[in-house]
């Protein structure tokens, strides 16, 4: 059937129109009714359902002429009794569902007008169902019943709409299209009318097409041809009661019910005898063509729909077979290959097919030749008390319900053998063409109204475990426990007497072995030399002694050393998101890392990254991971003082960088602010008087605090874009890190202290301030008059970004560092050329998520740009 | 209550609006100025009041006379909104939504 919209049959129309309205405006009312009304309406249904469940069954079946009164009576028990003590509790209306761990509530919201479908097999049950499913999710529903039983169908629907009424529902929330020559044509009209929201359309495979081809939401179901799978391990007597139980069911109405048996052939004999024994047929091959011949219709392949719901003896009857009185099933072998039997298709009568497997892969592939064969994603059944086969079996067959040891049509209806929701109505996925697999029932008839609140963003701080401060602290390293010890380190430091320095305080029972290959920024291949190094000698503890790149570089070598297996390329995979990352890092380090940086900059001691160079494909890639941290940092002045000048002056800038880029960071938090304001504040001490006198160890040691207060700063905050620029530009003109952060630093802070042209998208960072905590940072240096109370007056907080800008820009002009990429000695024709692959590079670049500003494409390369002349603060 | 002419007074819908409001039918009936529905204090409206409701417009209408809603808390005028009933929408002062949903 296509659904037509051409029909001039204004009686039609009208009729149409009258039942949608109707429908429309109860709809519209059904939203006002609390929980508890709804309930109380649910409640009245149910009940008038139950009292008149008999009486309705023997009008379905005197009117359809199918299926067994009894058995429909249980029917329109489970649409009524069963689906309600499933249904009573489940809330409904308001919020329906709250999950405090995504901090979200869900909220229903009706469907509001449902046309429904009801099938001649369950004329009574469907109604019932639709009904009590319809009021307890406040819609209003219009039925169109089968012409065949329409009487029943709607005499159902009446009883439980004057219930419902009685308790205070909506006036037309239920109506119902009459039995006339033009239901079908009603039905038409509807499946098409704009005031219609939804189709429910259970039934015949022509009805469930034309709601699925009407353009509206459709809740369809698929038709069925129901495997059932024997394992030898099943127990003979159940099971054949069971089947016989479903089989016969409203005789075989049901579309779970069982279509074709796969026997194991061990258990076949005393199966098929106890079939016998208990009422059933079994066909010899003669008497299987006999009832193919009137079972099945020759002009479509399928069943003979005169004969749905008959008796076996009716079939009997109809194929000339002489059978015993009351036949329950009748059973016919299925010769050669199924797969072209005519018989293995779906059969809603007492006729069952089967067939006799040698293994548990035959028995599954056979049963997925039936389940193939027109009935994917309905209903299959495995009888096996050994559950390894069960789960094989319901891994490889598409149904939506997959029975265990239990009967498919009763158990497929759900409350009776299993706790399967109730319904008349068999979701069938995909498979069968439906939106859902699920037994169709109230879930299904409502919207749900997802409310997510803002996720609650909680801080975590993370840093080296052990940290010694002082000039003097290395003595530490006499203290800690060690058998084995690996000390990476550079000639450089072994020149300037570093490396005997450590070695003197080395415990003595200590085996110790000396790597000094480690030069600045280590590549892949000088971290492999450096492994197997580590691998050849064995040590339980890695000292570190050097500057960023060897303490670096000790993180992952300690990483390959321990987990040889890990892949440095997944684990720099980048990220957006720093509280749940794709890439899992191994949870603990088995070898001790000491760090002793000999530089006052990366503060790599006490930080989670580390850098690795790709020289092949010219790209730096960092790994971040709280177990990338040391398990102990030796923070000794005594290392630098024979630093030289230029080093001193581009790492402290470095550090300096560290704390006001982690200062505006979007992961700052009152943790990590102080760390930044404390750095910043030692570093604009001690760099000068540094380099006045570069040996004077107490101020040594305050730049050396400065660069580990602010390595802890962005190892909980992280940096911004000032750090992505100087990536780029390090990488392509081979500028050390700090100098070619400085260069930057006073275009970046102007730049994240102007309003972003688009701003972060990121939960934890609700409103913009990175201009506030530059001035903050302006006031905690003294650099300008600490008014509180006009501190966040615009007109202040410029003044006191200007007064931060030129404070560093006085630093530097006093220090001597470089501020501008000219001073770099950067050929400008080559640097613009060179701008759009740097641009390239900072968009990749995990610096930028952090950064209090939406960097955007032509904002970097503006400003690379602008940090090329030499600066005029 | 409104008059019969001059100003025009707003009529409070108390309660439920579960059935027709004989005096508002006579308001219409004798007056000429446009009649203002207050649902402040409205709580529930069922099928016959929102039917009432249309037939009033339409009365009015018929009359030359406005109908206009004030104060309609949001489930009353979520009630409107999904009746999709043309006359009442526009009583309420929103766009006419006669085609049907559309997104």
């Amino acid at each position: 059937m296509v659904v037509s919209v051409k029909s001039n049959d204004s009686a039609v129309d009208e009729r149409a129109n009258n039942l949608v309205r109707q429908a429309r405006l109860a709809a519209a009312v059904f939203t006002q009714y609390s929980q508890e009304e709804v309930d109380k309406i649910v409640k009245a249904m149910t009940v008038a359902a139950i009292e008149n469940a008999a009486m309705l069954a023997l009008l379905a079946h005197e009117e359809t002429r199918m299926g067994v009164t009894e058995d429909k009576i249980l029917k329109n028990y489970v649409a009524s009794e069963f689906f309600y003590n499933q249904i009573k509790h489940k809330k409904t209306v308001g919020i329906i569902n709250e999950i405090p761990e995504a901090n979200m509530v869900e909220i229903s919201e009706p469907m509001g007008v449902i046309l429904a479908l009801a099938p001649v097999t369950n004329p009574t049950s469907t109604v019932i169902f639709k009904s009590i499913a319809c009021a307890k999710t406040r819609n209003s529903v219009i039925f169109s019943p089968h012409l065949m039983a329409a009487n029943s169908s709607n005499m159902a629907a009446k009883i439980v709409y004057e219930a419902a009424l009685s308790a205070g529902a909506p006036k037309g929330f239920i109506s119902w299209v009459e039995k006339s020559p033009r239901l079908r044509k009603e039905t038409e009209r509807m499946m098409v009318h704009p005031e219609v929201d939804l189709i429910f359309a259970t039934g015949g495979t022509q009805m469930v097409k034309a709601a699925y081809s009407s353009g509206k939401p459709a809740l369809g179901v698929g038709s069925g041809n129901t495997p059932v799978y024997v394992h030898k391990s099943a127990k003979v007597s159940s099971t054949a009661m069971d089947i016989i139980i479903s089989k016969t069911f409203d005789n075989g109405t049901e579309c779970p019910s069982e279509q074709s048996l796969v026997i194991d052939r061990e258990i076949a004999e005393p199966l098929l005898s106890e079939f016998k024994r208990l009422g059933c047929y079994i066909c010899s091959d003669e008497e299987v063509e006999k009832v193919t011949a009137v079972v099945i219709d020759p002009r479509t392949g399928g069943m003979n729909y005169r004969l749905v719901g008959q008796s076996a003896n009716k079939v009997a009857e109809e194929a000339g077979l002489d059978v015993p009185e009351k036949t329950k099933i009748i059973l016919c072998p299925m010769k050669g290959d199924i797969r072209h039997h005519k018989l293995a298709v779906e059969k809603l009568m007492p006729v069952l097919g089967y067939v006799i497997v040698d293994s548990v892969n035959e028995g599954i592939n056979r049963a997925l030749d039936i389940n193939y064969a027109g009935g994917t994603g309905h209903t299959a059944g495995v009888f096996s008390e050994d559950d390894d086969v069960a789960e094989r079996f319901a891994e490889a067959i598409n149904a939506g319900r997959i029975l265990v040891n239990s009967p498919t049509s009763i158990g497929g209806l759900g409350g009776v053998y299993n706790n399967l929701n109730t319904t008349l109505s068999f979701g069938c996925g995909t498979g069968g063409g439906n939106i859902t697999s699920d037994n169709v029932g109230i879930k299904n008839l409502m919207n749900y109204k997802r409310v997510p609140r803002r996720k609650n963003f909680t801080y975590s701080f993370q840093t080296t475990k052990n940290i010694y401060v002082n000039p003097g602290s290395l003595d530490h390293l006499k203290g800690i426990e060690m058998k084995s010890a690996f000390v990476l380190t550079t000639t450089s430091a072994e020149k300037r007497g570093h490396l005997e320095m450590v070695l003197d305080r080395i415990p003595s029972d200590c085996r110790v072995s000396i790597y000094s290959g480690i030069g600045a920024e280590p590549d892949f291949e000088a971290i492999e030399k450096a492994v197997a190094a580590i691998n050849a000698k064995g040590a339980d503890t890695i000292i570190a002694l050097g500057g960023g790149s060897v303490l670096d570089a000790a993180k992952i070598i300690r990483l390959l050393y321990d987990y040889p297996d890990a892949d440095l390329k997944e684990l720099s995979l980048n990220f957006f998101d720093f509280q749940d990352r794709m890439i899992e890092f191994p949870k603990h380090m088995k070898t001790k890392l000491v760090a002793i940086p000999t530089t006052s900059g990366t503060g790599s001691e006490v930080t989670p990254f580390a850098v690795v160079k790709d020289s092949k494909r010219h790209r730096k890639l960092s790994l971040v991971d709280e177990s990338m941290l040391p398990e102990v940092a030796i923070i000794d002045a005594n290392l630098t003082k024979t630093l030289p000048v230029e080093i001193t002056r581009d790492t402290a800038f470095d550090a300096l960088t560290h704390a006001i880029e982690s200062l505006v960071s979007t992961f700052a938090n009152d943790y990590t602010d102080g760390l930044a304001l404390e750095s910043m504040r030692l570093i604009f001490e001690a760099l000068p008087e540094v380099l006045k006198d570069p040996e004077n160890v107490v101020w040594r040691h305050k730049l050396h605090n400065a660069a580990c207060l602010a390595g802890m700063a962005i190892g909980n905050a992280s940096v911004g874009v000032n750090h992505a620029l100087a990536h780029a530009l390090g990488a392509r003109f081979n500028i050390p890190h700090g100098r070619a952060n400085s260069v930057f630093l006073l275009s970046t802070i102007a730049y994240n202290a102007r309003i972003p042209s688009k701003f972060v998208a990121v939960s934890n960072y609700p409103v913009w301030i990175a201009d506030k905590k530059y001035a903050r940072a302006a006031r905690f240096l003294g650099l300008i008059d600490s008014v509180d109370s006009k501190k966040d007056d615009p007109e202040a907080v410029k003044a006191a970004v200007d007064a931060l800008l030129k404070a560093i820009a006085d630093l530097a002009r006093s220090t001597g560092q470089p501020m501008s990429v000219s001073e770099l000695g950067v050929d400008l024709e080559e640097y613009k050329r060179a701008v759009p692959m740097m641009v390239a590079g900072t968009v990749e670049d995990m610096s930028i998520k952090t950064n209090p500003r939406y960097a955007m494409m032509d904002e970097f390369t503006q400003l690379f740009i602008e940090s090329y002349p030499p600066r005029e603060i | 209550m409104a008059k019969a002419k001059g100003k025009t007074e707003p009529v409070r819908i108390l309660g439920s609006l579960d059935k027709g409001k004989d005096d508002v039918d006579r308001l219409v009936a004798a007056s000429e100025s446009d009649i203002i529905l207050d649902f402040s204090a409205c709580t529930f409206i069922s099928v016959d009041g929102i039917e009432w409701l249309e037939e009033l417009a339409i009365r009015a209408e018929s009359k030359g006379m406005k109908v206009r809603f004030e104060n309609i808390p949001p489930a009353i005028y979520k009630v409107f909104k999904i009746s999709h009933i043309d006359c009442i929408l526009k009583a309420c002062g929103a766009p006419s939504t006669a085609i049907g949903p559309v997104c």
